[in-house]
């Protein structure tokens, strides 16, 4: 009777930390600066038990971040241990490689105090609009030119604020309101979790949180166990190659299946590079994992035990386990491959059950103003998803990325832009019994007629484009241009002349499957809808029938 | 006075008559085919009942979910979408965002309008409200050919920064009237929902046209039918936010009608609050696939401006359809009387989202349904009893519902008793209800322990007591009329209507004359839908203001004062948003500008509604000497309860534990809990160890 009654007790103890998160995630998303995070959603919260192991995350946090900050915590708390930690302390730091793998991400740890002793921590993160260095760009040669690294430190001592560290950060920002802003709204979604934390607790007269630490884990990981061990044991091997800065660049892995744990060794990738495109080995292993885990074990929470099942390494230095001192402001252009390079892994263990090569890594569209007038605007241009194994590719989605677009009006409002189309391309997700999904175009100017500046820090896959599986084709490969006939061909910072136009044509989705298999209904529909042009239904697809409607415009 | 409502929902019509003497009510089964043929069925019946004639009815109040059902099933008019050029699809591409991380499989709801009916015009507005580029003549005229060709009928037109300067939209509307048939039926996005943002804007914009045809060839009918027979009365329309408005109006914006049902029992539970003096009441109603929940201030509930229609990936947020349109503040939360209990990879009890609906319906419904259901977790508890359930149209089989629990729930879990899996379950389902109210309430920065739990439906006073305990509620208030409450709520709503505006400008960089221009013109336009049917002494008409730091995504909302002028109305505003921001996080952010983001207006008739009549308690009336065993959820033993019938509770506490069975719900008040008839018949039950 007890054993049955605590289940439920526990049940719902689980789902009230997950809201707890969600709670201090929501805070955060209202009080985030910058459209691109608010509508991104660019940030996570969690909340981790006394030894630091991460219980629960909010879900609407993005992996990159979620999967970084599990293990943040303890190296934090390895920095400024737990017993010299008084209530009220704060602690913080935007290390790459303790945090989120650039100094843009904030990471904030909260220890939650509960008659006396510390019983839990509360972490969060998010992108923070400016510190400095030369701000969005890949250009960085190291993490120094790519703004102001805090090392771990208290971000409030007690009751007192830090004013020191905030004046170094609003020192070096060129948004320094908004920054302090930002800094401080991590600060008090955190606090607002501990509340709810200690409420719950003495809701259900809970002394510490080893109990429910004991059943979330002792649950996740077996059924991640389950889970893993219907995948075929052995070793698998997969290699992806990238534009890379200005020369291609390789990933390559060995996943070891077995005994209900999944290895990936990343040996053989390039070397890292002088260029802020490095990643560091926990932004890699937060993306790495995350593709592992969103096709075999999707409906597990993330948190301490479901992660540890899957073990990400690399010998140091290459550009997926980049080392201080390199530059990784653009870290997500390799990181965000990585589910791409694992999947095609695990389409070697089960073949034909594996989602095709997506557009990866986020087109950040990082603009300025070059003339008299001073502005930035940040947005997202985001291409076709790999078909499934039974059905399309979703069009103009992120993946892996969690975030979504600015849309248009918003942007135009926020900076002196005009977008003059963003459409979808035709024939641009890649030929299969199920389509890659569509890719988009965009066409941006100036609105006064001044020189805008580029920075072309994660246009990736311009060479070529993501690979179908199964036989179906590729996707077709990303497009950029200036309107003046300049093809942009590196990650390089490239002025946008007054007067002209930034054409940016996204990555389409891989295909899936023989193109021959497609119904014909799928490709007729295609083709009315202009999706699919009549000569690729010709030379990818059986004949179309004659009464195929037109497109009518 | 003889007062109809008419609620068409998607299964059954409730038609409610007010009298001077009080409510009577009819249910029938809905026509999806001819919704106004139940309807006037309906009305027939109630009039036969009370000897009158159509002549005698003075008002007519309507809320329907016809559109609603019609976007979901896609069963609206065949449209087209005329927008800017190079921005077609944006209908299709949405947020651009996945709405589960980790689900690799999730799809996307077909667009409303397909791909090949989108038509890009070469015209341009700047963000700033100036004209890039006109449209041609000859550029319209093309697209008019088109539309032809295709038969459409119905436009929906929405260009970019319309919100900001409506010209584009109104010269091609007016061109493509001139041109295409007169029954095409033509939709501006500014006019439909006038906010920045255009995918969602053009989501209602198409949204609207949709469904404009079918919605006026069924009001027609059904106004023809009721004038036919002599109705003399007035019209009204229920509207998403728990507003009547004209037909007429209703006809521009059927939008708005989506979620008017839900709001009559908004209404209904926020008339019972008032009657009560209850001035925070948390509104929780129980249905038999979801339950929804509403939290209403001093009588009035909260609204928002947003809404999505048909969750169509496992009821997931982001999934449907979103629609800009003023609306009850409704959370939905997948947990039913159908919901079906199920254990997961994690050994992790769960409840719903899936359910088994009316077909096949829980397992004790011996219909086919295997599924253990919440309603059949209660019903292994004894909370429901198997006779005279649902004025015994169902004749229950507690059997199947206890192998249900027991097969599902009791074996992979190892409970030891089949009641003590089905107290697992119903625990679950109060544990969701309670966590969503929660997470709602605080999401809205509200004290929910100081409110008064509302609850209705037909599982609301299952649950009530256990929620009201988890939420630090002392307070649980449960109305008659329960089984026919939208369309009693129908009746208690005021004729207003809304409308916004967005500026989304530092309040320091306002042209105030300008905007006081605008202003004004959205005030004469709202009041003038409003004049149309009340006395213009009776409407008032108010202005809020919403406000942000530049760059924030947290808007919080001022009223506008009236008396002050506009100008310095507006440095008004910026001290008070500072002011309230410190209160919320303890802090305010220096040299960040204060932005006004929208403002929005609501005319309203200031006339009471009317109020139920008093009822009489009736306390002499002798309770059978009944009882029933049931199990306790937290206790995990049996009790017995006593069984004491609604007409029965009078203004005499009674100590729990007692049930008290009616015909479309039942109210569980246990131990540690009383009971109280208020005067207008509605129960109070308070907590006595708290």
């Amino acid at each position: 009777m007890n054993h049955s009654k605590d289940t439920v007790v526990n049940n719902v103890l689980w789902n009230r930390l997950i809201s707890v998160c969600e709670e201090q995630a929501n805070a955060l998303l209202r009080t985030a600066f910058g459209a691109i995070v608010r509508e991104a959603g660019d940030l996570s919260a969690g909340v981790f038990n006394s030894r630091g192991e991460m219980l629960a995350q909010a879900v609407t946090g993005t992996p990159g971040h979620v999967n970084t900050m599990a293990a943040s915590v303890s190296a934090i708390l390895n920095i400024l241990p737990a017993d010299t930690l008084v209530p009220g302390d704060v602690l913080v730091t935007n290390d790459p490689w303790i945090g989120a793998g650039h100094v843009f991400d904030f990471v904030v740890v909260s220890p939650a105090f509960f008659n006396g002793k510390i019983v839990g921590y509360l972490a969060s993160t998010s992108h923070i609009v400016d510190v400095g260095g030369l701000g969005w760009s890949a250009e960085g040669r190291t993490v120094y030119e790519e703004g102001v690294t805090i090392p771990v430190m208290h971000l409030r001592r007690g009751d007192k604020l830090n004013e020191d560290l905030l004046s170094v950060v609003t020192a070096n920002s060129r948004v320094p309101h908004e920054a302090r802003g930002d800094i401080l709204s991590l600060l008090t979604s955190n606090d607002t979790g501990i509340d709810r934390l200690v409420d719950l607790m003495r809701e259900y007269t809970l002394a510490t949180l080893d109990g429910i630490s004991d059943f979330i884990f002792s649950r996740s990981a077996a059924a991640t166990r389950t889970a893993l061990e219907k995948v075929p044991a052995g070793t698998y091997q997969n290699s992806l190659q990238l534009d890379g800065y200005d020369a291609a660049i390789e990933l390559q892995a060995t996943m070891e299946i077995g005994g209900g744990l999944v290895s990936v060794d990343l040996a053989g990738s390039s070397a890292a590079l002088e260029r802020g495109i490095n990643c560091p080995l926990n932004y890699t292993a937060a993306y790495a994992a995350f593709g592992i885990r969103a096709l075999l074990t999707p409906d597990i929470p993330n948190n301490h035990a479901s992660l540890a099942a899957v073990r990400i390494t690399a010998p140091p230095n290459l550009i997926v386990s980049a080392e201080r001192p390199a530059a990784v402001s653009a870290r997500h252009v390799v990181g965000q491959a990585l589910p791409d390079l694992v999947l095609g892994c695990l389409e070697k263990a089960l073949p034909g059950k594996v989602i095709a090569e997506s557009s990866g890594a986020l087109w950040t569209i990082a603009l300025s103003g070059a003339g008299p007038s001073k502005f930035t605007s940040l947005n997202v241009a985001l291409g076709g998803m790999g078909a499934r194994s039974n059905s399309d590719g979703l069009s103009t989605t992120a993946f892996p990325s969690g975030v979504g677009a600015v849309p248009v009006e918003a942007a135009e409002i926020a900076a002196p832009l005009i977008y003059h189309s963003k459409e979808f391309v035709a024939d641009s997700g890649g030929a299969g019994q199920f389509r890659g999904g569509l890719s988009q175009q965009i066409v941006i100017g100036s609105r006064i007629d001044e020189d805008i500046s580029l920075s072309a820090a994660a246009f990736e896959r311009l060479n070529a484009g993501p690979a179908g599986r199964q036989g179906g084709k590729a996707g077709a490969a990303g497009y950029v241009a200036i309107s003046d006939g300049t093809t942009i061909t590196d990650k390089g910072t490239y002025v946008i002349p007054r007067g002209e136009t930034l054409i940016l044509r996204t990555p389409g989705g891989g295909g899936f499957g023989d193109p021959k298999k497609r119904k014909k209904e799928a490709v007729t529909h295609d083709v009315s809808h202009g999706l699919i042009s009549e000569e690729s239904a010709d030379k990818n697809y059986l004949l179309v029938n004659e009464e195929s409607t037109n497109e009518t415009i | 006075m003889l007062r109809i409502a008419i609620d068409i929902g998607g299964t059954f019509t409730d038609v409610v008559a007010q009298t001077s003497e009080g409510f009577t009510s009819a249910k029938v089964l809905t026509q999806p085919t001819q919704p106004e043929v139940g309807a006037m069925d309906g009305v027939q019946r109630l009039l036969k009942k009370l000897s009158k004639n159509v002549a005698d009815i003075s008002d007519v109040v309507h809320g329907t979910t016809l559109a609603t059902n019609a976007l979901i099933e896609r069963r609206g008019a065949k449209t087209a979408f005329v927008t800017t050029a190079g921005f077609r699809d944006v209908l299709e591409m949405r947020y651009e965002k996945r709405f589960d991380q980790y689900a690799l499989d999730i799809e996307f709801p077909e667009p409303i309008v397909p791909r090949l009916l989108r038509f890009g015009l070469d015209e341009r507005i700047l963000a700033d409200g100036s004209v890039l580029k006109a449209p041609s003549i000859d550029d319209i005229n093309n697209i008019a050919h088109a539309l032809k060709q295709q038969n459409v009928e119905a436009v929906a037109i929405g260009f970019l920064h319309s919100y900001k300067n409506l010209s584009h939209e109104k010269l091609v509307a007016q061109r493509l009237s001139d041109l295409l048939d007169k029954q095409v039926t033509i939709c501006l996005s500014a006019e439909v929902a006038g906010e920045i943002r255009e995918y969602e804007r053009f989501s209602t914009v198409c949204a609207n046209a949709y469904v404009r045809p079918l919605m006026s060839r069924y009001l027609d009918k059904l106004l023809g039918q009721l004038n036919e027979q002599g109705f003399k009365g007035s019209f009204l329309m229920m509207l998403s936010d728990g507003a009547l408005t004209t037909l007429e109006n209703a006809l521009r914006f059927p939008i708005r009608l989506v979620e008017g049902g839900p709001a009559g029992g908004v209404a209904l539970a926020a008339q019972v609050a008032t009657e009560i003096g209850s001035a925070k009441t948390l509104s929780l109603d129980v249905g038999g696939t979801t339950a929804k929940i509403c939290f209403i201030e001093n009588g009035t509930p909260k609204t928002a401006r947003r809404f999505e229609i048909g969750r169509a990936w496992k009821g997931l947020k982001g999934s449907g359809l979103p629609v800009r349109v003023p609306t009850v503040e409704l959370v939905e939360i997948g947990a039913g009387g159908g919901s079906i209990a199920t254990v997961d990879a994690l050994q992790r009890l769960r409840v719903g989202p899936q359910s088994a609906s009316a077909v096949p319906g829980p397992a004790a419904y011996a219909q086919g349904g295997t599924d253990a259901t919440l309603t059949d977790a209660h019903i292994t508890l004894g909370n429901l009893d198997p006779e005279g359930f649902a004025n015994g149209m169902i004749q229950l089989q507690p059997l199947l519902a206890r192998n249900a629990v027991a097969e599902h729930i009791q074996a992979p879990l190892a409970f030891d008793t089949a009641e003590s899996a089905a107290s697992g379950i119903v625990e679950l389902a109060n544990e969701t209800l309670a966590n969503a109210a929660r997470v709602h309430g605080i999401e809205l920065g509200l004290d929910i322990a100081s409110f008064d739990l509302l609850v209705s439906g037909g599982g609301g006073g299952l649950h009530g007591a256990r929620i009201a305990e988890k939420l630090g509620i002392k307070r649980v208030l449960v109305p008659r009329n329960a089984g026919v409450g939208s369309a009693v709520g129908f009746l208690h709503s005021p004729v207003a209507f809304k409308s916004a505006l967005s500026v989304l400008e530092p309040l320091s960089e306002i042209d105030s004359d300008q905007l006081a221009q605008r202003l004004t013109e959205l005030e004469n336009s709202v009041r003038s839908v409003v004049a149309d049917a009340v006395p213009s002494e009776w409407i008032e008409v108010r202005v809020n203001a919403e406000l942000r730091y530049q760059g924030q995504g947290l808007e919080l909302s001022f009223e506008l004062s009236p008396d002050a002028g506009f100008s310095e109305a507006l440095v008004h505003l910026e001290n008070k948003f500072r002011n309230r921001y410190q209160e919320i996080y303890g802090f305010v952010l220096e040299n960040i500008a204060v932005e006004l983001v929208a403002l929005s207006v609501n005319a309203k008739d200031t006339r009471t509604p009317t109020s139920s009549p008093t009822f009489i308690p009736n306390t002499v009336r002798l309770c059978p000497k009944n009882t029933r065993s049931i199990h306790n959820v937290q206790t995990g033993d049996s009790g017995e309860y006593r069984v004491v019938p609604r007409d029965a509770v009078g203004c005499q506490v009674m100590v729990g534990p007692i049930v008290i069975p009616e015909a479309q719900t039942t109210t569980l008040v246990p131990s540690g809990w009383s009971v109280v008839g208020s005067t207008h018949g509605h129960l109070i039950m308070s907590r006595t160890n708290a």
